[in-house]
């Protein structure tokens, strides 16, 4: 099954943040839409400047709030808009990523890319590869079973962040 | 309280053929902060724009999301409109619910599902916009242009031409450069001093041009439009408001022996010199390394000779003349400081060039570089234009040419192409053929690159007509046999090793930025490549803007560089310039960095990632003036706004405006299960 | 040890500084000291128990220090590296502090405990350790043991967590982590935490949730091991003071350890050596990008 294959009725259907920087991915994504080329629908991009931008703490708090999984892509090195926010973005996420991996994260659910501007159809194979491989991870339950507040739980006031979410008795 | 409006553009069928608009439009009507939210066929027309400026109005609007194509395509649209209805430009957001959504799925359901999220998410960000208004920043009109070769003159004379005043900072004594050198060019084999002369004394009489030669930048500080430089004018021991450049002192001079820098070391000058007769300013110029006056004074001996001194009626001569430095403000700074050629001595700047061993380091007196053969064809060389060999004054009947010494070369020299060797060795064999008649040029090389207006044409001239033997293959080794090269070689065409004899060797030695450039990059705040060459912005779309911004770049210290590359690099920067000097304020969009003073620890990692030089130390005082904090602050004025500070930063105590880190978490909330 | 009293007690009767920063006996065992007379340098001691890093001392984030003016303070190789780690990041004009080097062969874990420094008391991070005396010093004083050799218990947690499946790590973190009370001993400690406003503590926006739940205590530690990446001296103190025992130093050790692989770095008592996040090498390995 591929990633725009629909999936069957009461299936799993895993939501992706993408965090993509303005110039090479936003761009190429754009040009995707330009072309035309189908991809999956459960990704949600977030626009930043730059991959430099892209802070770790953007993808704890998109895994708190139920992300299955994490896309993080921008410019090819050397085709920074900004010469080296990719280059200590490459190295912020080397660390990040096995930390991840080290306390237990399944690493496939976040994906590192570099995609430019003229590759829209590499951030169609980027989006749907994505999809699929974190929809046979299934959903990010471990992530979600952290919700348990026992503030919240104790009290009975939820924090504004925790809004709409399920908190277990 | 956050009032929202959410207009959801139906793009005629392209977003309404998959998405469902009025589903969106109504879905966002429950986000809390939305008020307003309506969809419509063209939200770009007229018609829709008015929309957005009316609901401004009456519905006293806070922010606007319009759910339509991509911000790259209309964001400046709507901030217009947004503007237009008396409302900050920057609370206005676009969601991309045409590129990213309904031109690349076909389900409506998910689709408008998906729009719906991108709607919600860009009114999350809007909900934490603030207004943001346009940086101005004062620009000092003038430029410094660092380097009097024929980059450097070029862009001073097109931006003093321009209407601009420019200082010109050469650190030797006369402007005019490697080009002054050079017999003729190719591919016209037009006098390189017939154009250049008149372009030098262009710049000494044109009266926006301030000239400061034998001068070097000691420092730089401030940024963009409002640059501060420091310029070591060296002490010349020359008055030169009383020199009238007759020359009597040079002739008179008794240490004549000196080996002459113009001539490459095959001339020689006096200790008090003139580079060359048509240096500009016609100044001379004590050596005070070589003067015997200031050999003496150096071992603490009385004065002897001043001879000079007592030969010049205006009473010019002042050996106790001092640098001086002197200030400039200037607003746009252009570098162009030009090239050396890798030594072909045994001495290397560098531990990574090693130099050419087996072509004898140097020692074999007739086997001497490029710009040595220059000197030797130039009219105004030292031997006035004969060809002869440096060891014995002898006509060479049998001249060789190595290509590709030191470029293209990992293992001793660099691993880039020189790129103006090949062209400048086909002129060197027509120049001698046309000198030695009876001669037999002959020229090893790697490959011909010939690839400019009239180049191709020219190489096959010197092969075809001009009777160079080229020969495609590597010299391995070279000696001397009596007056004789011998050189042993490889013929990778023919396969088979070649032995030959040579009355003299030229060596193309590669192209190196001159040296003290990572000195003057660091003083300037640009980077550089691991060989020294200033880094252009980009490499396609800034080839003259350094990531500095109002630093400019010219000629063969970005990348190796012929005379019409360097050229018309100069003319860009120069462009470039007279754009920035158009205004007297420079705007600047607002999206940049900012510093929570209360919360900076002052660890200056953002200082560290900051690519541009853009954060600076800010002194806290406490009221008794006494600094209590150091801590960091971004001059808006040359922050880029990547934000890879922001990221970067511990207490998240620097903030990109515009994509704070308060809007993104609101769109990671947006997007919650 | 008299070396070292001697020469506070010079520093301090010559008015080089105005208080020495060491090591004292305290009623449950070695504690850190502030002498500022100089009769009180005969109370410093420098032993296996001597395990805190004063170099916390000297952030910023601690006026009382900074109202005594210039100080001098005992270091051992390790907490040299902290100290070099605070010049490096601007924290401490170097000018402003005499730093006593004392040569050292490891200590212990714990400073209230009595028992001698061997092979099975000795604290991990001293497992290996090259350094006898730091270089980063004014004046070296004392000797060294010969030190320990490895292998660091850590290092064999960490081996033994990598082979096993994500889930098994997954659970073992969580049990971990869930014991957290979020009373940020940790960030306290730690001589690299230092600023004034910690992230942990903001509210808008609040990536950080601050109450004691798996949740925001997995956000609070992923944070924490990103903001130490490469600039962690491992000088084991969060783990020391954490009252719940959480093994932190396998955190600080694993990101040591993926810093030294990729970047080649480890902690330098050299100022002027740069952290390894914060600059690049244009052909930083990438297999992890698509």
């Amino acid at each position: 099954m591929d990633a725009t294959t629909p999936a069957v009725a009461g299936g799993f259907e895993p939501r992706i943040t993408a965090f993509v920087c303005n110039w090479c991915t936003y761009t190429g994504a754009d040009l995707a839409g330009t072309s035309r080329l189908q991809m999956a629908s459960n990704v949600r991009i977030i626009r930043l400047p730059c991959t430099g931008r892209i802070d770790p703490m953007f993808i704890t708090k998109a895994f708190e709030r139920g992300a299955d999984g994490i896309i993080v892509s921008g410019c090819h090195p050397a085709d920074c808009h900004y010469n080296a926010g990719n280059y200590h973005a490459r190295r912020r996420f080397a660390i990040f990523r096995e930390l991840m991996d080290f306390l237990g994260v399944d690493t496939g659910r976040i994906t590192f890319s570099w995609v430019s501007a003229s590759e829209g159809g590499k951030w169609r194979d980027v989006v749907n590869d994505a999809v699929t491989r974190v929809r046979a991870l299934g959903p990010f339950t471990d992530y979600r079973k952290l919700v348990v507040d026992p503030v919240a739980t104790a009290t009975g006031v939820v924090p504004p962040e925790h809004v709409g979410k399920e908190v277990p008795a | 309280m956050a009032r929202i409006g959410v207009f959801v553009c139906h793009c005629g069928e392209n977003i309404g053929r998959t998405v469902d608009c009025h589903g969106v439009a109504e879905a966002c009507k429950d986000v809390p902060g939305v008020v307003h939210s309506v969809d419509y066929k063209y939200m770009c027309s007229d018609p829709g724009q008015q929309m957005v400026k009316n609901a401004i109005a009456e519905k006293g609007l806070t922010g606007v999301v319009v759910a339509a194509c991509s911000p790259h395509m209309h964001e400046k649209t709507f901030r217009r409109a947004t503007a237009g209805a008396g409302l900050n430009p920057f609370l206005c957001e676009m969601a991309n619910v045409r590129e990213h959504c309904s031109w690349i799925h076909e389900d409506r359901e998910k689709a408008t599902v998906k729009a719906v999220d991108i709607t919600k998410t860009i009114i999350e960000k809007v909900k934490r916009n603030v207004p943001l208004n346009t940086i101005r920043i004062p620009v000092t009109r003038r430029a410094l242009v660092i380097g009097g070769g024929i980059a450097g003159i070029q862009a001073a004379l097109d931006i003093a031409d321009g209407g601009r005043e420019v200082i010109l900072v050469e650190k030797g004594p006369s402007i005019g450069g490697h080009m002054s050198q050079l017999s003729e060019t190719f591919p016209t084999l037009d006098c390189s001093q017939c154009i250049l002369t008149p372009r030098m004394v262009e710049v000494y009489q044109h009266p926006r041009i301030k000239l400061y030669a034998y001068s070097e930048v000691e420092s730089v500080e401030g940024y963009i439009g409002n640059f501060k430089v420091t310029v070591r004018r060296k002490a010349r021991s020359v008055d030169e408001d009383k020199c009238n450049g007759c020359g009597a002192c040079t002739q008179v001079c008794p240490n004549k022996k000196i080996p002459s820098e113009f001539d490459c070391g095959l001339g020689k000058r006096t200790a008090i010199y003139v580079p060359f007769p048509q240096a500009v300013p016609n100044l001379p110029t004590v050596d005070r390394n070589k003067c015997l006056l200031f050999m003496n004074r150096a071992k603490g001996r009385p004065d002897t000779c001043k001879k000079c001194a007592d030969a010049c009626a205006k009473g010019a001569i002042d050996f106790d003349q001092q640098d001086r430095l002197v200030t400039e403000d200037v607003g746009a700074i252009v570098v162009a400081t030009g090239y050396q050629l890798y030594t072909i001595g045994k001495d290397q700047p560098k531990d990574n060039l090693k130099g050419y061993g087996e072509y004898g380091y140097g020692t074999i007196p007739d086997v001497i570089d490029g710009l040595q053969f220059e000197r030797l064809a130039s009219a105004s060389g030292p031997t006035s234009g004969k060809i002869l060999r440096p060891s014995d004054g002898k006509e060479p009947k049998r001249i060789v040419f190595l290509q590709c010494i030191g470029s293209r070369d990992p293992q001793k020299g660099m691993e880039y192409c020189s790129k103006i060797c090949c062209m400048y060795v086909a002129k060197h064999t027509m120049l001698y053929h046309h000198k030695v008649h009876d001669g037999q040029a002959t020229v090893f090389y790697m490959d011909i690159r010939a690839a400019g207006k009239g180049y191709e044409e020219f190489s096959r001239r010197a092969i075809e007509e001009e009777g160079a033997q080229y020969i495609r293959g590597r010299v391995s080794r070279m000696w001397r046999e009596g007056d004789v090269i011998k050189i042993l070689g490889f013929d990778t065409l023919e396969g088979e090793p070649i032995e030959m004899d040579a009355d003299m060797v030229v060596l193309a030695t590669a192209m190196r930025p001159q040296p003290g450039i990572d000195a003057l990059a660091q003083k300037l705040s640009v980077s550089y490549d691991q060989h020294g060459f200033i880094n252009e912005a980009h490499p396609k779309l800034r080839p003259v803007e350094t990531n500095t911004a109002g630093i400019f770049v010219a000629g063969a210290c970005q990348a190796p560089r012929d005379i019409p590359d360097a050229v018309a690099m100069a003319s860009a920067t120069a462009s470039k310039v007279l754009g920035l000097f158009a205004n007297e304020m420079l705007e600047r969009e607002p999206t940049v960095a900012c510093v929570n003073e209360a919360n900076c620890a002052g660890c200056f990692h953002c200082e560290r990632v900051c690519a541009y030089g853009a954060v600076e130390h800010k002194d806290i005082k406490d009221r008794a003036g006494n600094v209590v904090r150091v801590i960091a602050y971004v001059n808006p004025g040359v922050c880029q706004g990547c934000g890879t500070c922001q990221a970067t930063c511990p207490s998240k105590s620097v903030e990109l405006q515009g994509f704070t880190d308060e809007q993104i978490w609101g769109e990671i909330q947006a997007l919650g299960v | 040890m008299t070396e070292l009293r001697e020469l506070a007690r010079r520093l301090l009767s010559e008015g080089t500084v105005n208080a020495v920063l060491g090591w004292e006996e305290g009623p449950r065992g070695a504690r850190p000291a502030f002498v500022t007379t100089p009769e009180g340098a005969d109370t410093l001691i420098f032993d296996h128990r001597c395990v805190h890093n004063l170099a916390s001392y000297l952030s910023p984030r601690r006026p009382h220090l900074k109202r005594l003016g210039k100080v001098a303070m005992v270091l051992k190789p390790c907490d040299a590296r902290a100290v070099a780690g605070l010049i490096r990041e601007t924290q401490i004009p170097r000018d402003k502090v005499v730093l006593i080097g004392v040569r050292c062969g490891g200590v212990i874990t714990d400073p209230d405990s009595t028992a001698p420094l061997t092979e099975a008391t000795v604290a991990d991070r001293c497992r290996g350790c090259p350094d006898r005396e730091g270089h980063l010093a004014d004046h070296t004083v004392g000797t060294a043991g010969p030190g320990f050799a490895g292998p660091s218990k850590r290092a064999q947690k960490i081996e033994e967590l990598a082979a096993a499946p994500a889930e098994k790590r997954w659970a073992f973190w969580q049990s971990e982590l869930e014991k957290c009370v979020r009373c940020h001993a940790c960030r306290q400690v730690c001589p690299m935490c230092y600023c004034d406003r910690c992230l942990a503590d903001k509210t808008q926006p609040r990536w950080i949730e601050s109450s004691p739940h798996a949740r925001g205590n997995m956000a609070w530690h992923v944070a924490r091991a990103m903001h130490l990446a490469g600039r962690c001296v491992d000088c084991g103190e969060c783990e020391r003071v954490c009252p719940e025992g959480i093994p932190l130093g396998l955190i600080t050790r694993k990101i040591a350890q993926v810093v030294s692989e990729r970047y080649d770095f480890r902690p330098s008592d050299d100022p002027a050596v740069p952290a390894p996040v914060g600059t690049y090498r244009m052909d930083d390995p990438q297999e992890f990008i698509l």
